[in-house]
């Protein structure tokens, strides 16, 4: 058998199948037994209060990190194309936050927002802001999100320059001639022309938002304050491993499974569509 | 409709030497000018000058007696054929046609009949829904073209916009791209790297060397009369022959003594002759003798090379027989003239040469 269908199978099935098989049971506190449930599981997550919260928050982050990172990535990628000759620095200075691990990303961001001793901290209360996001929920959202946005952003940047340089230049050049500013040269040729790129970031981004930036929340808010910054992959980890609520977190986890597989089959439907492929 | 004048034009990209030298040149209302020479001369360079997608460094452009140097492309009125096309991948061939009229603020329907009417001068009408990379190589020529045409620009920019063709379409779209620019009588600067290409479409012709003018004229002009060696070898294909000869040594075809002349000539010269103005001949009768090294027959001629031994130079000849002399033997030449002199510098040589032998002369 092929061994990379081997690993596929050791590392995605088989965990897959028993997180769908956990979902079904009812396991004592001990994990010595356990009961089969049927969709008590299912039920009782999606019927609790603080699951509808967790989902709400996860809407949020979700939307604000794909659209930040991919827009700030954008304009960042938009500008190193300009300066051809000096984007191999560029690109690389970009590239860096990509390689710090989100743990170590959290760490830095809830370090520099730290409402005592951060650096950013202190600017905003010079400008008359009181931060403060372990008490402030909004806050705490906010904070998570730049970092989970900082992060990504130098992955979507390398893509980005990627399709701005793949556009040939005298495609830019005739559309100046042909009376357009740069402004109108970039939504009307730019833009539709890096569709493909900017498609595939999307589905990217989201799965990111999704599943990835668990150690980012874990090392900055730790989901908090009072599940302020408490996203779905946070809620499941919380509920399992810390609650040991082994079922309840197993159902979970098949929802988000099952809800990141449909959003990404309605980006392919509808979303896709507009791209233009060349 | 414009006149367009180009004053001391210069390119210096920083840091390096100029690529362009004071190109001077003065484009009359409806002229089709082609600027050609070899890669890297600089010709692409001018044209984007001319286009804006490149800054002057010094001198003036000029269109209609305004100074442009300082106008964005889009408010020169230009329009541009580029090499390879540049048509929007993403939009169908109308928007393609269609796209500088909208940057414009024209009105739809004014744009539905301007699109019609351009494809209908192309002949695209039937692709007008096609995107760009549904279409053969011609049809995008023809859809950039009616790019450039939609909006009746004051000049017309062509970068070497056949490169990317066959052969045969290639002649057909040149006859097309002369016949539209004659009829709507539209300024344009046409660069190409084919001496064909530009003989056959020119009005005048400016040949480029190394980022210099060598010499501005109608095609026969500077077929006849090529002011530098470098046009005289890159007008006329197959290209000019030469032959170098210290002054002291003259051969006996060719007159010793320059009838008027300001001072001595000096040095070496070098005799241009073009391959039709060289005949095979026996041994005796012919002012040279060669060995023959290759023939390509091309139908109604061929064209035969012939190894020189003293001179170490490979002459072609056009050789109009039917039958077709034979690789390795050795023949004689006969210089019928007209000679081309040009000196140690490639100057062509401001003297009346003739011949001794016989009474063709050649004016300079």
């Amino acid at each position: 058998m092929a061994p990379q269908l081997l690993i596929v199978l050791v590392f995605f099935f088989w965990p897959a199948i028993t997180a769908l098989r956990q979902s079904l049971y009812v396991q004592d506190a001990f994990g010595l037994g356990e009961t089969f449930a049927g969709l008590a599981n299912f039920t009782r997550v999606l019927a609790s209060q603080s699951y509808h919260e967790a989902l709400f928050n996860t809407a949020i982050f979700s939307v604000s990190v794909a659209l930040g990172a991919m827009g700030i990535a954008l304009l960042l990628a938009t500008m190193a194309d300009r300066v051809l000759r000096a984007s191999r620095v560029y690109r690389t200075l970009l590239i860096w936050p990509y390689a710090v691990a989100p743990a170590a990303a959290g760490v830095l961001w809830m370090f520099m927002f730290d409402p005592t001793l951060g650096v950013l901290s202190r600017a905003l209360a010079a400008l008359g802001v009181h931060w403060d996001f372990r008490l402030n929920g909004h806050q705490a959202m906010a904070l998570v999100i730049i970092a989970a946005i900082w992060q990504q952003m130098s992955y979507n940047f390398v893509f980005f320059l990627a399709g701005l340089q793949g556009i040939p230049a005298s495609l830019l050049e005739a559309a100046a001639i042909d009376g357009a500013g740069p402004w109108r040269r970039f939504w009307t040729i730019t833009f539709p022309l890096i569709s493909p790129t900017s498609f595939f970031l999307l589905v990217m981004n989201t799965i990111y938002a999704f599943f990835d930036t668990f150690g980012t929340i874990d090392t900055t808010t730790s989901g908090g304050p009072g599940g302020a910054t408490r996203t779905l992959v946070y809620k499941l980890y919380q509920d399992g491993i810390v609650g040991l609520d082994l079922g309840g977190s197993a159902a979970q986890s098949v929802l988000l499974m099952l809800m990141v597989g449909l959003l990404t089959l309605v980006q392919f439907r509808y979303v896709e569509r507009r791209v233009q492929y060349h | 409709m414009a006149r367009l004048e180009l004053r001391r034009l210069r390119k210096r990209y920083s840091g390096s030497t100029d690529v362009l030298h004071d190109i001077d040149l003065s484009i009359d209302d409806g002229e089709m000018i082609v600027v050609v020479g070899p890669s890297g001369c600089g010709k692409s360079t001018l044209l984007r000058m001319v286009a804006g997608l490149e800054a002057i460094s010094s001198g003036e452009l000029v269109i209609d007696g305004e100074c442009v140097n300082d106008q964005e492309p889009a408010e020169r009125d230009i329009a541009m054929v580029f090499q390879n096309y540049a048509l929007y991948p993403h939009m169908s061939v109308f928007d393609n046609l269609a796209y500088s009229l909208k940057n414009r603020g024209t009105p739809k329907a004014e744009i539905a009949q301007r699109v019609e009417a351009t494809a209908q001068l192309l002949d695209i009408g039937a692709l007008l829904e096609r995107k760009p990379r549904q279409l053969s190589g011609g049809q995008r020529q023809r859809v950039a073209m009616g790019r450039a045409v939609i909006r009746k620009p004051r000049v017309f920019l062509f970068d070497e916009p056949l490169s990317n063709l066959d052969a045969s379409l290639r002649v057909q779209m040149r006859q097309e791209i002369r016949a539209l620019q004659q009829r709507l009588n539209i300024t344009s600067l046409y660069v190409t790297h084919d001496q064909t290409e530009a003989m056959t479409m020119a009005d005048r012709l400016v040949v480029m060397n190394a980022g210099r003018v060598e010499q501005v004229g109608t095609p026969m002009a500077l077929f006849r009369k090529p002011a530098t060696r470098f046009v005289a070898g890159f007008i006329g294909s197959p290209a000019m022959n030469f032959l170098t000869f210290s002054v002291n040594t003259l051969p006996d075809w060719l007159p010793r003594v320059p009838a008027e002349t300001n001072e001595p000539l000096k040095g070496e010269l070098s005799v241009g002759i073009r391959p039709e103005h060289i005949a095979l001949t026996t041994l005796e009768d012919g002012h040279i003798e060669g060995c023959i090294e290759l023939v390509e027959p091309l139908g109604s001629e061929s064209l035969v090379h012939v190894r020189i031994g003293g001179h170490d130079a490979r002459l072609v000849v056009r050789h109009g027989g039917m039958e077709l002399p034979e690789v390795g033997q050795v023949t004689g030449l006969n210089f019928q003239g007209p000679f081309h002199l040009f000196d140690r510098h490639g100057q062509r040589l401001s003297t009346r040469l003739r011949l001794a032998d016989t009474n063709c002369s050649m004016e300079s």
